[in-house]
């Protein structure tokens, strides 16, 4: 990146990054400095936002210049791979013979299927806690629901080809849902709220709907304790 | 001490300060729609400016009083009346237990706040009492007021206020339209030529899908150049984003941290707090300035209010 590729509002600036891996370099270095607000990344870009009474737009170029030309190596990488139980029940997973159909697959293949896939999380937005996926694997784009869900549950795990999704609460949504997390995407009485961050390398275990429910009771008496 | 809700009308919750620094996990500013009056009302009863203060939105609403204490409305309601009988706003108002305090509708703008000294007690959620209606988080329960919730009031609090009414220069023009200042988004030039002129030339109106998290403005269509499809990237309250049917949105306080159409322009800091204001039918003209000049004019507005609120920030 230099200078010019960053754009700036009166409190906030952005600069397009190249890939995820420049992305998470570049949020390290920024979140050692106190002076933003708030450092958010986009799929393929990055922002920060300043006090406009503390910094000016110029003094907040400089210093985002600089935190950009020198990211933080020490914190790439960095995140811990995750295993997150996924239930299959047809229940929780309305589209899942949709989806087999436009993979040419069986239902029960298609669980091996997603199950042996791996992810990388490009980014959290949309809600507090929404986990954008990234897959490792090339898959056909199966696109979106022709008709959105009123009401998806949270938990739920979608997918749109390469690009797949966890909901963390209960909203609407047209991602194709192909299962569904008994764990909680986001609790803000957590030391860390997320559940995932960005870059955090993700694959999914089968569960049978006994086990996610154990899981589901034991996430719950923790919140209430 | 409580505050019992009678009426709570359309969408009445309880905000303060935004959540800060949780937008890189998809938590959403939420907090104050209009930060200016919530300010101004919580100054009135000696509460910290960003305290946690009831907002009601364009419908009436009604409460009644557990114990004694000071309140104060300001905002968009035409009226504030304790017992049926008419008060003033942007005055603290002292109320005893068996009050109904009954703040009117708004005629024009969109939002009020009425403030409590000794500050509401709600559920604090990252170290912030404000709700987020899309997470249920924070606030009372996370969601809107109903009829016999009680709001709880801190005890023991040691209302201190020196009786003033907020200055008459200070006090927001309630308007069914506004002049808002902009400076250009990211993606501003994948506006037209004639988009962008557009822009700045044309009035917009306020549609009816208006709410904390967006408003649609209507009126003046933006045409798009046909470019590639840009990726999900951030966005921040105030930010204007345009979709391919060219019908633009402006973001609210409760707007998601990231979005995918052309950010084509981004409301100044200090015209945010009139966002919380607009409403369906409201007019609005923006008007282009540069970065600096909307510190410049941050920076300014700041020193105007400076000596009524003391030390401030809007956002």
């Amino acid at each position: 990146m230099s200078a010019g590729d960053i754009h700036a509002c009166d409190d906030w600036l952005c600069c397009p990054l190249k890939n995820l891996e420049e992305a998470q370099a570049a949020i390290a270095a920024c979140r050692e400095e106190e002076k933003w607000q708030e450092v958010v990344t986009g799929l393929d870009s990055i922002a920060v936002q300043f006090d406009p009474a503390v910094m000016s737009p110029d003094e907040a170029i400089d210093l985002f210049t600089e935190q950009l030309l020198h990211p933080s190596i020490a914190s790439i990488g960095s995140s811990t791979p995750i295993t997150i139980p996924i239930c299959y029940d047809p229940e929780f997973a309305p589209d899942r013979e949709w989806l087999a159909e436009k993979m040419g697959l069986s239902a029960d293949a298609l669980i091996a299927w997603h199950s042996g896939l791996s992810f990388k999380v490009t980014m959290l937005g949309f809600m507090p806690g929404f986990a954008y996926l990234q897959c490792q694997e090339a898959i056909a784009d199966i696109g979106r629901l022709p008709k959105p869900r009123q009401k998806v549950p949270a938990g739920s795990v979608g997918i749109i080809g390469d690009q797949s999704c966890v909901y963390s609460f209960d909203s609407p949504g047209g991602w194709p849902i192909v299962g569904r997390t008994p764990l909680k995407l986001f609790d803000p009485n957590r030391d860390d709220p997320a559940l995932l961050s960005a870059n955090q390398s993700v694959c999914f275990e089968p569960i049978d709907r006994a086990e996610y429910e154990t899981i589901k009771a034991k996430q719950d008496s923790e919140d209430s304790a | 001490m409580t505050l019992t809700v009678v009426k709570p009308g359309l969408q009445t919750t309880l905000q303060g300060a935004p959540f800060s620094g949780h937008r890189h996990l998809g938590m959403p500013a939420a907090g104050a729609a209009d930060c200016l009056s919530v300010a101004l009302a919580n100054r009135l009863v000696g509460n910290p400016l960003d305290a946690t203060a009831i907002e009601i939105t364009l419908d009436d609403a009604k409460f009644t009083v557990g114990q004694a204490n000071l309140v104060a409305l300001t905002g968009a309601a035409c009226f504030l009346r304790i017992n049926g009988k008419d008060r003033p706003v942007h005055s603290p108002i002292p109320v005893t237990p068996g009050d109904e305090i009954h703040i009117g509708p708004s005629d024009k703008g969109c939002r009020s706040y009425l403030a409590v000294a000794g500050q509401i007690a709600a559920q604090s959620v990252l170290g912030n009492q404000s709700t987020y209606l899309g997470a249920k988080l924070g606030g009372y329960e996370g969601r809107t007021l109903k009829t016999g919730d009680k709001i709880k009031i801190n005890e023991g609090s040691d209302v201190k206020t020196s009786g003033a009414e907020t200055p008459s220069g200070l006090r927001p023009i309630m308007s069914k339209g506004h002049i808002i200042r902009i400076t250009i988004g990211p993606e501003y030039s994948a506006l037209s030529h004639n988009a962008q002129k557009k822009l700045f030339d044309k009035k917009f109106t306020i549609g009816a899908r208006a709410n904390r998290m967006g408003l649609a403005l209507q009126s003046t269509p933006l045409e798009q150049h046909d470019g590639p499809q840009m990726k999900s990237a951030p966005v921040f309250p105030g930010t204007i984003q345009c979709p391919p049917d060219g019908e633009p949105f402006l973001l609210g306080p409760d707007a998601q941290t990231t979005g995918g159409y052309p950010r084509i322009a981004q409301v100044i800091r200090a015209d945010r707090h009139l966002i919380g204001q607009l409403r369906p039918g409201s007019d609005v003209q923006f008007v282009r300035i540069s970065p600096v000049q909307a510190t410049e004019i941050y920076r300014q507005k700041l020193a105007l209010l400076t000596p009524w609120l003391g030390a401030v920030s809007l956002w």
